[in-house]
This record gives structure tokens, C-alpha cells and sequence, in this order.
């Protein structure tokens, strides 16, 4: 019942997201640009910019089915494998879920920690038989995370 | 050899090759051991997948570990330790 103000820490996603690999994605790469501006662990917003004018509301939903479709299709995991991965985003999702409607749950820095759990997992599956694939999802993850972290972005997914 | 006779020969050869698909697909211990190291269960390599069912194996690992990987009611991947 010690839900940590989620504002306050933007330490472990900046942290974490120095120690990602930055490899080069072609779509992925955009939209991980687009989505950084929302992200909570990007450097200090421009304060002159309006929130009107850095919404590109298209851009990451797009990458994100795109990489789902690509996860899909791809063939360097398994079936059981891709099911097992399934389920445990469908966990992530529902974690945050439980978040934004602030039930009992999970802290935003946990819920970051299992995020980065998840994500190596897919990387670590990925790397050797998608390696493309690999770098998009790397190079989306801070734009992946601002969607999960947004409650208005969340609700659409 | 008679139509009759191909036909027979086809379907045993059907029949035979759909039971032993599991064994016969080359990822599929990859998979499995991927879906145990998701669960975070220790499997270094595995030496054996027999097929129970739909979705259903029982893997042998080969430092010793058991385990049934199967697909449940909820559409979940499960790793049960034997």
C-alpha cells in the first residue's frame, strides 16, 4: 500500500535508459524521437514549448503495432515462446492498469524494473535470430515506455 | 501396387508424420527451453520433448530437470517442475 509519487522519480528510466544499447532503427528510430518529448525520463521539457504543439499522436501508436506485427511474424521465437512473452505483457499491461486507475499495485519503479525485465528477455530472444528487429524494439523503448506511463496514450492501446 | 494400396501407404505415412511433428521439428527444443528460461526456470540443454497432447510436453533437461510445458484453460504458457 506504499505507492511511491511517481512524478518525484524519474532516476531509474534515466538511468536505465543510458545503459540501453543504441543501435540504429529505421521507423523505430522516429518514433522513439517523437515519443521521448513524453517520456518522464527525458531531460527537462522545453518550458517554452506548448503541449499542443509535441503531440504526434500517431507516430508511436503506429511503431508499436508495427513491432507487435513483427513480433508476430518473426520467426527467431518460438510459438510457446511468443505465448509465454504474451502473457507476461499482458501482466505488464495490466499492472499498469491497476496504476493509472490507482488500485493497490505496483510502483512506478517497479513497474519500470519489470518493463526492463521484459524487455531484455525479448532482446536477449531476438538478438541472434532478428537482429533488425531487435534493434527497432531497443531503439523504441523510451517511446514504448511513455505510452505505458501516459494514462491518455494508455487507454487507446 | 494398387490405388487402394496408396492410399493406405499415404494416410499411414500422414498419420505417422503428424504423431511424430514434435520430434520431428527442429525449434521446437529451442522453444521449450526458451519458454522455461522465461519462467525462470534453470533447463541448460534440452535432451528430450515428448508430446502429451495439444500444447502439451513433458521436457528433460540434461541436468536433470523435468518439466510439463503446456497451454491452460486461460490461454497461459505454464512450466510445471516435475
Amino acid at each position: 500500500m506504499t505507492r511511491t509519487p511517481p512524478p518525484t522519480q524519474p532516476a531509474p528510466a534515466a538511468t536505465e535508459a543510458t545503459k540501453a544499447p543504441k543501435r540504429g532503427g529505421s521507423k523505430a528510430t522516429a518514433g522513439a524521437a517523437a515519443a521521448g518529448a513524453s517520456a518522464p525520463a527525458g531531460g527537462e521539457p522545453p518550458a517554452t514549448q506548448p503541449d499542443t504543439a509535441r503531440q504526434p499522436p500517431a507516430t508511436p501508436a503506429l511503431d508499436l503495432a508495427s513491432l507487435e506485427q513483427r513480433l508476430r511474424d518473426t520467426h527467431a521465437i518460438g510459438v510457446f515462446t511468443k505465448l509465454s512473452l504474451k502473457n507476461q505483457v499482458d501482466d505488464l499491461v495490466m499492472a499498469f492498469r491497476a496504476f493509472h486507475n490507482k488500485q493497490a499495485g505496483k510502483t512506478l519503479a517497479q513497474l519500470r524494473q519489470q518493463y526492463e525485465g521484459l524487455l531484455l528477455k525479448v532482446l536477449s530472444l531476438l538478438q541472434d535470430g532478428d537482429p533488425s528487429l531487435a534493434s527497432a524494439i531497443s531503439a523504441s523503448r523510451e517511446a514504448i515506455w511513455g505510452i505505458l506511463t501516459d494514462p491518455q496514450k494508455f487507454s487507446k492501446i | 501396387m494398387s490405388p487402394r494400396a496408396w492410399i493406405t501407404a499415404l494416410t499411414a505415412v500422414a498419420a505417422f508424420g503428424r504423431l511424430s511433428l514434435a520430434a520431428a521439428d527442429p525449434e521446437l527444443p529451442q522453444d521449450m527451453k526458451a519458454v522455461i528460461a522465461l519462467q525462470g526456470q534453470p533447463c541448460d540443454k534440452v535432451v528430450s520433448v515428448k508430446r502429451n497432447g495439444d500444447s502439451d510436453y513433458l521436457v528433460s533437461c540434461q541436468d536433470g530437470n523435468r518439466y510439463h510445458v503446456f497451454v491452460d484453460a486461460k490461454g497461459r504458457a505454464v512450466v510445471q517442475k516435475q
